[in-house]
């Protein structure tokens, strides 16, 4: 196995319903223990980028490969992808009334539990587990009984996702505005769960629109992602210019 | 072959019962089964041949323990059982305050003659008329004045795969004054089982009296289950229901509500789930506020999948002079695909201009967004929709009053 954990070769995808194309020309590679972080401005098609790559059945590949641990990914569905260690920490969660978080939880770790051909945790083992990791997140357990993401303040419902990340310990995270909404401790915290997380075997893509996420979590690479495609990949320099000056320099005319 | 026949039931001697017996036969013969015709069952009607000659026999129970199959129970109750239509007379241990004796018992000794076919008149419900032109089957339950009962009455109905049977039942449960109870009515029968259950079950409710009334329909799959629930209330007296329907290829589950006094109130509340091509479901009330300062509520919800039909229709009558009353209603339901079918038909019949009324009925299908965010989090497309259906259903599960017989019919739903 080598250690590219995703490698993305010119891609194109766009919105299913319609003939409009996002995400134009795409590539990217990823390597085990690597942090990226994309920046551009809105309406690129980040998030959208973070759909495809994860399966959403609203957005369709035209053209490209996408390989994930060497797998081909956009093969799998997507619930495939997520056993097989993509995790999405997503923009705007979802709420789904009369599923509590704890229930949601339970689901989800005995589904990836299962793919791996793991035992299910009983309701004794998962309460432990999840006590555990919904403390360091500082989440009550009046929250776990709460209908997930319904009624959850902006920042609840980032912390939830993180949560997820550290239950889940998928093999590459995307975080798509993880930092949005978030007060100064919840950013720690956040960030402090994610650094715990990540090891020489995992990867990170951070989407973000701003320095603060990346001051704790500190990227490798960062990329200015335009008009669908990469337009210039740098280090955490690229950032400090970007917030400095904006995106004028690099978006072509 | 007709439906009515000749035949020798018990206590045909008793001029009391087989007055009664006539008087439904008759009603019976004037109207017969209805069809696409009669409005009340125009959306859920089925042609008589769909019941395929059943045997309505007057022979003794015979039971093979087949209907003691299963019967751990996660909660303490009083277990009462009919066996292919026919009621087990058992020594039921029974609590201090409480009467229970089979029909014909209760006419014997008369203390059924003051409710007996009182509470809603056979021209105006078909089955239940040929129910009554069957009188012999059943159960009278009486709840006396004050009296508490702490463990549920149980009463569970079987049927066997031998003989295609119409089983007639007459259920009379009366709660006295300040008398307060839970029964719960469990159908099931043998897998492969073709049968008609028809029952009706008069409902007395007394004045501060509390009645809870659960009901599991989750009969054989080409089974036809059709039930009148015919409810009186009095002042500041209870009626609760909550109906599960699924399994069975036809089922009525109907209520007939009448609130008397000032103070009553009525909550019907159910759930449906249907699977099976052409299946029909039919969830039917009538709720009638007949004083000032009665209150209803009702919340349906279903699901729908492949050809099956769901039909709830919902009547609330608000009497003139009955100021201040509330009666609100929602049915939701979820077409899991473009075969499946919904008929919604809510009725306001409102003769008080002081009153709180409201309706209400939706029908969509799940929603694309949950399940993706659970099928990011590895749950399978199939997994995350059976979860969704569950959190759909449980709103209404929710509302029950206690919590080990929900719990305990929503496992197994
Ligand atoms: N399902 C969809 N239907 C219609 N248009 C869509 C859909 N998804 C994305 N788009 C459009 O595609 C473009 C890219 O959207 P996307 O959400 O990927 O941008 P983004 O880079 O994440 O922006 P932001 O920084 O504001 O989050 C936008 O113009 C958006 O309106
Ligand atoms: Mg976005």
């Amino acid at each position: 196995m080598s250690d590219v954990l995703l490698q993305i070769k010119n891609l194109y995808a766009g919105i299913a319903e319609d003939e409009k194309e996002i995400i134009k020309g795409l590539n990217l590679e990823i390597k085990a223990g690597e942090i990226h972080a994309v920046m551009g401005p809105n309406g690129a098609g980040k998030s959208t980028l973070s759909y495809v790559l994860t399966g959403k059945p609203d957005y369709e590949v035209t053209s490209g490969e996408v390989f994930f641990n060497d797998k081909d990914l956009l093969r799998l569905a997507p619930n495939e992808r997520a056993c097989e260690g993509l995790f999405l920490s997503m923009q705007y969660p979802v709420a789904i009334t009369g599923v509590t978080t704890n229930n949601f939880l339970k689901h989800a770790i005995n589904a990836q539990r299962k793919y791996k051909g793991l035992p299910e945790l009983d309701a004794a083992e998962f309460l432990k587990l999840i006590r555990g990791a919904a403390k360091e997140f500082n989440i009550s357990s009046e929250m776990l009984k709460r209908e997930i993401n319904v009624g959850f303040s902006g920042g609840e419902k980032k912390r939830l996702e993180i949560l997820q990340l550290s239950l889940l310990q998928p093999k590459l995270a995307i975080l798509d505005e993880a930092d949005s909404g978030l007060d100064i401790d919840a950013l720690r915290t956040v960030a402090e769960g994610v650094n715990k997380w990540h090891n020489q075997n995992n990867a990170l893509l951070i989407i973000t629109h701003h320095l603060d996420l990346l001051n704790y979590i500190r990227p490798d690479f960062v990329h200015i992602y335009a008009d669908g495609h990469i337009v210039k990949s740098g280090s955490m320099q690229l950032a400090e210019d970007l917030e400095a000056n904006g995106y004028k320099n690099y978006l072509e005319e | 072959m007709s439906l009515l026949q000749n035949i020798n039931l018990w206590g045909d001697d008793i001029p009391y019962l087989s007055g009664l017996r006539e008087k439904n036969r008759i009603s019976f013969e004037k109207r017969g089964l209805p069809d696409s015709k009669t409005e009340d069952w125009r959306f859920s009607y089925f042609k008589q041949d769909d019941m395929q000659n059943p045997v309505i026999d007057n022979e003794p129970i015979k039971c093979e323990g087949h209907c003691h199959s299963n019967d751990k129970l996660p909660f303490n109750a009083l277990q009462i059982r009919y066996c292919n239509g026919k009621l087990h007379i058992e020594d039921w241990n029974l609590p201090n305050g409480v009467v229970i004796k089979s029909l014909i018992e209760a006419v014997y000794d008369g203390d059924i003659k003051s409710y007996l076919n009182k509470s809603f008149n056979p021209d105006d419900f078909p089955f239940a008329a040929l129910n009554g032109a069957y009188l012999e089957q059943g159960l009278f339950i009486l709840i006396e004045r004050g009296t508490v009962l702490s463990e549920p009455l149980y009463i569970k109905y079987h049927n066997s795969a031998d003989k295609n049977r119409l089983c007639n039942i007459r259920n009379t449960v009366v709660a006295e004054n300040g008398a307060k109870a839970t029964v719960i009515e469990h159908f099931c029968a043998e897998e492969n089982a073709v049968y008609t259950q028809n029952v009706v079950n008069e409902i007395f409710v007394g004045n501060n009296a509390e009645l809870n009334h659960y009901v599991w329909q989750n009969e054989a799959k080409s089974a036809h289950h059709i039930s009148l629930n015919s409810v009186q209330v009095k002042s500041g007296g209870n009626y609760s229901a909550f109906c599960a329907n699924g399994t069975c290829k036809f089922s009525r589950y109907e209520s007939y509500v009448r609130l008397l006094q000032s103070g009553a109130a009525a909550e019907i509340n159910g759930v449906y789930k249907l699977s099976e091509t052409e299946q029909v479901c039919d969830i039917t009330t009538n709720i009638r506020h007949l004083s000032p300062h009665t209150y209803s509520n009702q919340l349906v919800k279903g699901v729908a999948k492949v050809r099956a039909k769901g039909v709830f229709q919902g009547q609330i009558h608000i009497a003139p002079d009955a100021q201040q009353c509330e009666g609100h209603q929602l049915h939701r339901a979820l077409l899991l695909n473009d075969g499946a079918e919904i008929d919604c038909k809510p009725e306001l019949e409102v003769f008080a201009d002081d009153v709180k009324c409201s309706h209400g009925a939706s029908s969509g299908d799940l929603d694309k967004e949950q399940i993706f965010y659970m099928q990011a989090r590895g749950i399978s497309e199939d997994e995350a929709r059976k979860i969704l259906v569950d959190a759909y259903l449980n709103e209404v599960f929710a509302l029950n009053k206690n919590p080990d017989i929900s719990e305990w019919i929503k496992e197994q739903f």
